[in-house]
């Protein structure tokens, strides 16, 4: 029987041990890597202008992310930001559906049963990366970090506390006061709202994912739920699991997707300049 | 303020969060993200603009090629319709020659056939003239023989010519 998905990822060596931070999320993000650089290295080496197979396929995936970030960032951040994006899309997707393969959750440690056989894995050895807060906060930091690097390259830090807290609108008298302090308290609204973002990106692709792996868990152990012999605890563990496979395969691509697009949103959002500031540089150029 | 950071942080070590393990997914992410960036996305990129690139010289090239082929394809219609005008002209031209040379032929023919005919005539009457002459001459003797025979008489040399200019004179052909 499987044990319950643990909301945390286990450490697969002691916890006293400096080797503590090696956990079964840790290992698999490890592996995630070794495949998503082997696949780049294979679709790099000996590029051509006609492509090799996998070039072609490698280089489709990133033509597509490559325009779907232009279109949001628009054609200067692009390039800046592209690489940062690109990366989170490819490794969460990966790691989404890495999590999907056969022996993730099911292959550990636990309460032995009979030859390579447990009745419950309480130490599973595979276990999604993004199915790790640690994980999906670290990419979430990471991502803050590039946004605001991003964000100061292109307003300044003065640009970008006017681009916050200024009032637009350009309204004046009684009323443009009114309005500065409404883009005042607006502008508090959003530094919360930033501040909050790590959080947020992070706990809706943990809470996807670990919700994924819950659901699989529950689906496969129906038949012991409903006290049914080995046989049939056979043929639900088979059967259950399958729709929910697909609808996780659609789940995987859609967190990298809105996690991904998020991402784009708020560069796009913090690296826009008002349309009074851009009109100030045109009069400017004239 | 204490309360909801305690709170947070009994959530957070629900989920397992901890900063070792936090900053080893961080340094795992940072390291797909260096090697993508500049393994992968750079190369791809650079192909991806290389092969834009050479898409659009190409269609600069084909509209380079399509425009030539339009001039080319003009100038040749204008050298043929050159060379056209030159033939026709030059037919027209060798069809006038040759209808002035006809002419020319013709009325050298006329001319010569006139003078052959001019000559032939001269001939002839020259021939006549000649005939006659010889026949009067012939019938002079004649008319002498017979008188001679007719007198019995042998007439000299100068009665002969005396009857042979009468006879002449009145034998009128």
């Amino acid at each position: 029987m499987l044990a319950e998905v643990s909301r945390a990822a286990v450490s697969l060596a002691s916890k006293d041990s400096f080797l503590s931070f090696v956990t079964n999320s840790f290992f698999v993000a490890l592996v995630v890597t070794g495949i998503v650089i082997w696949l780049a290295t294979k679709a790099t080496t000996k590029m051509t202008l006609i492509p090799h197979p996998w070039q072609n396929f490698f280089e489709s995936i990133i033509e597509a992310i490559y325009s779907q970030v232009e279109a949001i960032v628009g054609p200067k951040q692009a390039p800046r930001a592209f690489p940062l994006l690109a990366t989170l899309f490819i490794f969460i997707l990966v790691s989404n559906y890495f999590g999907l393969l056969p022996g993730v959750g099911t292959i550990g440690w636990g309460e032995g049963h009979g030859m390579l056989s447990l009745t419950h894995i309480d130490k599973p050895l595979l276990r999604p990366a993004t199915a790790d807060l640690n994980m999906t906060l670290g990419m979430a930091l990471c991502f803050m970090l590039i946004w605001f690097y991003l964000t100061i390259r292109e307003l300044g830090v003065w640009g970008f506390i006017k681009h916050t807290f200024g009032p637009k609108g350009g309204a004046k008298g009684l009323m443009g006061m009114f309005i500065a302090l409404v883009f005042l308290l607006v502008g508090a609204i959003e530094i919360v709202s930033i501040m909050f973002r790590p959080g947020s990106l992070s706990l809706r692709l943990f809470g996807n994912i670990y919700a994924g792996e819950t659901l699989l868990h529950t689906m496969m152990t129906l038949g012991e739920m409903f006290g049914l012999g080995a046989t049939g605890k056979f043929i639900i563990a088979t059967i259950a699991p399958i729709p929910f496979y697909f609808m996780e395969l659609l789940v995987g691509l859609l967190q990298a997707t809105v996690f991904t697009l998020l991402c784009a949103v708020y560069i796009q959002l913090s690296t826009t300049h008002d349309e009074h500031h851009g009109e100030e540089h045109g009069d400017d150029h004239h | 303020m204490t309360t909801t950071f305690f709170a947070a942080s009994d959530i957070a070590g629900q989920f397992g969060l901890e900063l070792p393990k936090l900053i080893a997914q961080v340094l795992i992410f940072l390291v797909v993200f260096y090697v993508l960036k500049t393994k992968a996305f750079g190369p791809i990129l650079a192909m991806l603009e290389q092969r834009r690139q050479r898409i659009s010289d190409g269609e600069s090239k084909l509209e380079k090629i399509a425009k030539d082929l339009a001039e080319a394809e003009k100038n040749a219609k204008a050298i043929v319709d050159k060379a056209n005008d030159d033939a026709n002209r030059l037919v027209k031209e060798a069809g006038d020659s040759a209808k002035s040379l006809a002419e020319k032929r013709q009325q050298e023919a006329i001319q010569e056939a006139s003078q052959i005919l001019a000559k032939a005539r001269e001939a002839a009457q020259l021939e006549h003239e000649q005939l006659m002459a010889q026949l009067k001459s012939e019938f002079g003797r004649m008319v002498s023989d017979a008188t001679s025979r007719v007198t019995g008489k042998v007439l000299n040399s100068d009665d002969q010519n005396r009857i042979n200019q009468e006879t002449s004179a009145q034998v009128s052909l």
